[in-house]
């Protein structure tokens, strides 16, 4: 069966289906499930169902009201998901909403990234703002603090946050040194990882096998169970080692 | 049954596994969500294992990982990854079934997953002595049951036993049970048999994907 593209560049509705490429360009929607090689939304568009495309690009704002499943999940205006998304290679840079839970095996978040649920990457990267109602697990995560960030629980191989190099707020006050606040932070309840690089983090617990405790870091236990550094800048109120 | 915990920190130690592993076994579903027990201790969070389960599926993937690939390993271990749909002919060429399920069997092939399991829990009974006709009501309790497959965590099948004695005549019923444990009987009965589902699910899909 050929598959139609269809566009949207005024306003305008089309039913759920299978498509070959969707392409909203002014104000649009899509009722019900739809399937599509490409689907790309640079105006205003909302997605009544699921959504499931090769390659999924928002510009604009777009809502989908389901859940997202993609190859490629690019997003650069503003993107709210209600359901789950489940990708290979996800990017975000602008404001970034997923209800359910993330499962990717690549994210890149550089600008605002809220997700209601767990996140599950290979590589999760971050340069931005991230909240994370569960867990944050991926092999690798690599945290450029930028403004305040959360999870409840972030796990895995090697974990790395450090602070921004600053070039908005962090520079003009850096003279003033308003603590871990000038250049972001990072808050989670326990932060597990083989190799664990924290800076500007505060949590009850870190556990790990080598374990570094960098500048403005809160935390209240270290269990770790090969070596342990902690910067004079930090705070660590029991070290543990297992 | 009150199942011993085992603390995260201490399965690390214990089996030598990193986190990395762990947070990756279960991304991939290897672990199931079921099984990540999260307490509050005067540390703080901690999260615990059914020790049992746990030590033996760590045991079980560190065989398996030579030979199959962690995707590979997801499907036959991960509880919601149950051969849907797939019909076997021979169900007794099945170890967990084997010779032992043969006076079970109820129709010439075509069985279906839920039906393997069915047959395994019965076959499993047979071989501890239990009686092909109280075996049956083992069988008969699980084979539709394929929702319950899919999180098999904690649910039993019990073949209870009551004793009754009425005006010098004593009887002895034999009753099938499925639930989710603790699973609670009246004092004068007693379980006579009890099959750990999960189990008998993952043996029955290792089983499968040996066949295969």
């Amino acid at each position: 069966m050929e598959r139609h593209n269809v566009s949207i560049s005024g306003a305008g509705k089309i039913t759920g289906g299978e498509y070959g490429d969707v392409r909203i360009a002014g104000s649009g929607r899509v009722e019900g499930d739809v399937t599509a090689e490409e689907l790309c939304i640079s105006g205003s568009g909302r997605v009544q169902g699921n959504a499931k495309a090769r390659e999924i690009t928002v510009s604009g704002s777009a809502k989908f009201a389901g859940r997202v499943e993609a190859d490629v999940l690019e997003t650069s205006g503003s993107c709210g998901i209600d359901g789950d998304a489940e990708v290979k290679e996800f990017r975000c840079s602008g404001s970034q909403r997923v209800g359910g839970k993330l499962r990717a095996h690549y994210v890149r978040a550089s600008g605002s990234l809220q997700v209601g649920q767990d996140v599950e990457a290979d590589v999760f990267t971050a340069s931005g703002k991230f909240e994370i109602g569960g867990l944050l697990s991926a092999d690798r995560v690599e945290v450029k603090l930028v403004g305040n960030s959360r999870a409840r629980e972030i796990g895995g191989e090697r974990i790395e946050v450090h602070t921004g190099s600053g070039f908005s707020l962090g520079i003009n006050l850096a003279g003033l040194r308003l603590g871990r606040f000038a250049t972001g932070s990072l808050t989670a309840e326990t932060i597990e990882g083989d190799e664990v690089d924290l800076e500007a983090t505060a949590a009850q617990i870190v556990r790990g096998k080598n374990v570094r405790i960098g500048p403005g870091c809160e935390i209240g236990t270290v269990e770790y169970s090969q070596s342990l550094q902690v910067h004079e800048e930090a705070t660590v109120r029991n070290r543990v080692k297992v | 049954m009150d199942e011993e915990l085992i603390a995260k920190k201490d399965v690390l130690e214990l089996t030598g596994i990193s986190y990395g592993q762990l947070y990756r076994w279960k991304r991939k579903g290897l672990i199931p969500e079921a099984w990540f027990i999260r307490r509050s201790t005067v540390t703080g969070q901690e999260t615990f294992f059914p020790k049992e389960k746990i030590l033996a599926r760590i045991a079980q993937i560190r065989s398996l990982k030579e030979e199959r690939s962690l995707d590979e390993l997801a499907q036959i271990l991960a509880p919601e990854a149950a051969p849907v749909g797939a019909r076997w002919d021979d169900p007794t060429a099945l170890a967990p079934i084997g010779k032992a399920g043969k006076s079970l069997l109820w129709k010439e092939g075509g069985y279906t997953f839920p039906e393997l399991v069915a047959l395994a829990c019965g076959a499993q009974a047979l071989r501890v002595g239990v009686r092909p006709a109280e075996a049956k009501l083992l069988v008969d309790l699980v084979r539709e049951e394929e929702e319950l497959l899919r999180s098999p965590t904690g649910v039993v099948v019990v073949l209870g036993e009551k004793a009754v004695n009425l005006e010098g005549l004593s009887l002895r019923l034999t009753l099938g049970v499925l639930g989710r444990e603790p699973l609670v009987l009246d004092r004068e009965s007693r379980v006579k048999h009890r099959v750990d589902l999960e189990k008998v699910v993952e043996q029955v899909k290792l089983a499968l994907g040996e066949v295969r």
